[in-house]
């Protein structure tokens, strides 16, 4: 596996290669946003891992030329925890955004994760399990713990948003879009009840989610590890 | 200035004769006759142009009273002395019409040319009025504080409308705003004129004459109530000003504070996250560390420590000098030494660039604290073995410079436009040819600081490569001089 670390300062660089190389990651890593975007284009990495605050373009200007021509997974590192800047870099194409200072051990778990929904060879599954959880995409059906739960329409998309991009964090305007349609994108409040339903439904607890977590004023994310 | 309107209208003095209109009327039929005389013997028709000539003259010159007196007294000469040539019927008739012809150029010519000055009064009055406006309005509108301002428009008043004294009171915004200016006692005529803007008033201008003095007059109550006006409008311009200043004041101060949040956050956890991932990194029990790697990351933790602590003082050291605490301890030091350490610490911290020093054999010692100034040398050191590219050299030249030490540090990185060149001393600022994860922001902020407490300055230039010197001078130590 490839990664490609852009980030200006060196430190951090040379933090994040020592330890992505003790898990046998190839690892590859540039200064520049410049760089970046042409080591993509060059070295055709599986993974970016990407630093917002640039010398030279700024990060989130990155994730958008490389979405022109790659759909590389992009990981953000950055120090900037405002929402604005996380829905920004999401909103642009960055799969996950990780604030500065992290632990190894979770961006190499959101590392896996993003290469995991990367895999084009792995066909998704029609019956997902997550526990007592069932969820056959190809029926529309889900079940828990044997027993059908009967979902509306609206629900049922929104569900499906969700586990087809297992540890994504997919932004409120992204989720609005894809279950109300192209001219939503602001209705919070919407995706927050059906959140809630959801999670009712499921039998998800919101104190301490096992499936969908709230990443406040950004989005939300499906946690849960397929079984089986 | 040399405007004078207090001075009652030409127009009001005109149907009284003046002392000077009758010596004119006087003086003129005289030399007229006397020219006649000389002229002796005169025919008729001479004698008549003569005198029609002298009252023309004196009608020009006198005005209406000197042509009427002149023309009174043509009359009574010209019998007296031209001969009489046929008969005193005739004789008598003659004189008749000369008398009326007299006097018919005198009374036209001196409406005329009464006329004619009256205009001239009123346009030399509105000139110097415009130009007392004019004045007000430039003094008003300098741009000086209101109440410099208002003080000197105070002042102007006063020889223009002959003033004992001109008082000036208004209320900006809440805040009460005196002025006033005196030229002898008081206590004669005197005028208050309303400061108003739009439907708002301001407050008054009190005019007083001295005791004794003439009252205003409607022309001079006007132009006063015009100046008046002119105060009102550089009152309401000053409030606005006022008001715009703050405004933008306050903006700037919740920008500096939002960019000093964001840098201060930025500088903090970048450190830290190299660290973070440093040391989650060799807790990780599943990755695979060689010896050389664990090394890596531990140096790496090092220097981020190190980064980090040195960033602590520097945020410390700037509190320390917002707070008014830093006051050199000044002892004769050779600044030449403290050059010479400093220089040799960033060497060892950054071999990729070349530092080179040089000094003038004889220099004098610097009253100054070195502790500070070796943190000013280290501040300018480090900034510029930043911004240098790799192979580049840094250049620190020390020499005298009249009554001070002029330190020079020079480097070959990508310089400073000239709009920067103050702005890199504000806390926080970063270049904009700058990598934003380099310094503090706050490496220049403090040199100034130091070397302003001093008594010294300091100031940014471009060397002939393009790149930035930072300039500064502290005193020389007085038993040098």
């Amino acid at each position: 596996m490839k990664v490609l670390v852009v980030d200006d300062e060196p430190q951090i660089r040379r933090a994040l290669r020592t330890s992505l190389e003790a898990h046998d990651y190839e690892v590859v890593t540039v200064g520049t946003g410049e760089e970046g975007v042409v080591g993509v284009a060059d070295l055709a990495p599986d993974l970016l891992l990407l630093d917002l605050g640039l010398p030279d373009v700024d990060g989130t200007e990155v994730i958008r030329r490389v979405r022109a021509f790659s759909e590389v997974p992009i990981i953000v590192l950055s120090v900037r925890e405002a929402q604005t800047d996380k829905v920004a870099a999401l909103d642009a194409g960055a799969d996950d955004y990780v604030t500065k200072p992290f632990a190894m051990e979770e961006l190499l778990a959101r590392a896996r994760a993003a290469l995991r929904r990367a895999q084009p060879d792995e066909p998704t599954q029609p019956i997902l399990r997550f526990g007592s959880l069932e969820i056959d995409l190809a029926r529309r059906l889900v079940t828990r713990e044997g027993e059908a739960v009967h979902l509306t329409p609206t629900e049922y998309a929104l569900l499906e948003a969700l586990v087809t991009n297992p540890g994504k964090l997919l932004t409120h305007q992204w989720l609005l879009r894809r279950v109300w349609g192209q001219g939503y994108g602001t209705e919070t409040t919407y995706l927050r009840t059906y959140v809630r339903m959801l999670r009712k439904k499921l039998g998800d607890d919101a104190s301490s989610p096992a499936l969908i977590i709230t990443e406040p004023g950004v989005g939300y994310r499906w946690v849960a590890e397929p079984a089986g | 200035m040399d405007v004078v309107v207090a001075r009652a209208a030409g127009r009001e003095r005109r149907w009284v004769p003046t002392v000077r209109s009758l010596l004119i009327g006087a003086l003129v039929p005289t030399v007229a006759a006397v020219l006649a005389l000389a002229a002796n013997p005169l025919g008729e028709a001479s004698a008549v142009a003569i005198f029609m000539l002298a009252v023309t003259v004196a009608a020009i010159w006198g005005g209406l009273w000197s042509g009427v007196l002149a023309a009174v007294g043509a009359s009574l000469a010209l019998p007296v002395l031209v001969e009489p040539a046929g008969g005193a019927r005739f004789e008598g008739s003659r004189d008749l019409i000369a008398a009326v012809v007299f006097l018919a150029i005198a009374v036209v010519l001196g409406l005329v040319v009464g006329n004619a000055t009256d205009e001239r009064h009123r346009a030399e009055r509105r000139e110097r009025e415009a130009r007392l406006l004019a004045h007000l309005s430039g003094t008003l509108l300098g741009g000086d504080l209101p109440e410099r301002a208002l003080d000197e428009f105070a002042q102007l008043l006063l020889e223009p409308f002959g003033l004992a004294a001109c008082r000036v009171e208004v209320s900006l915004d809440g805040t009460p705003l005196r002025a006033s200016a005196t030229r002898g006692e008081g206590g004669g005529p005197s005028e208050v004129v309303p400061i108003i803007v739009g439907q708002v008033p301001l407050g008054t201008l009190v005019a007083e004459r001295p005791v004794g003095a003439r009252p205003f007059g409607r022309d001079e109550r006007q132009l006063l109530e015009a100046a008046t006006r002119q105060a009102a409008v550089a009152l309401d311009r000053a409030r606005l000003d006022a008001r715009a200043r703050l405004a933008q004041l306050d903006a700037e101060t919740s920008q500096l504070r939002a960019a000093m949040f964001s840098s201060v956050t930025h500088d903090l956890r970048t450190p830290l996250a190299s660290i973070k991932a440093g040391v989650t990194s060799l807790l990780d029990e599943t990755a695979h560390h060689d010896p050389e790697q664990r090394r890596e990351l531990l140096t790496t933790i090092l220097e981020e420590t190190d980064r980090l602590n040195r960033l602590v003082g520097n945020i410390l050291d700037l509190a320390k000098i917002r707070a008014g605490a830093l006051i050199p301890r000044r002892t004769p030091t050779a600044i030449d030494e403290i050059a010479e350490a400093v220089v040799e610490r960033i060497r060892s911290r950054a071999p990729e660039v070349r530092v080179e020093l040089r000094f003038a054999p004889r220099l004098p010692d610097a009253a100054v604290d070195p502790v500070q100034i070796d943190q000013v040398l280290t501040n300018l050191l480090e900034n510029a073995v930043r911004h240098s590219p790799a192979g580049g050299t840094v250049r620190v030249h020390l020499a005298q410079a009249g009554r001070a030490v002029r330190v020079r540090v020079a480097d070959e990185g990508p310089g400073i436009p000239p709009e920067e060149r103050e702005k890199v001393f504000e806390a926080f600022y970063r270049g904009g040819r700058a990598p934003e994860t380099s310094g503090s922001g706050l490496g220049l902020t403090i040199a100034k600081a130091i070397v302003t407490a001093h008594g010294g300055r300091i100031w940014v230039e471009e060397t002939t490569g393009g790149g930035t010197a930072v300039v500064f001078d502290v005193p020389i130590e007085e038993a040098h001089l």
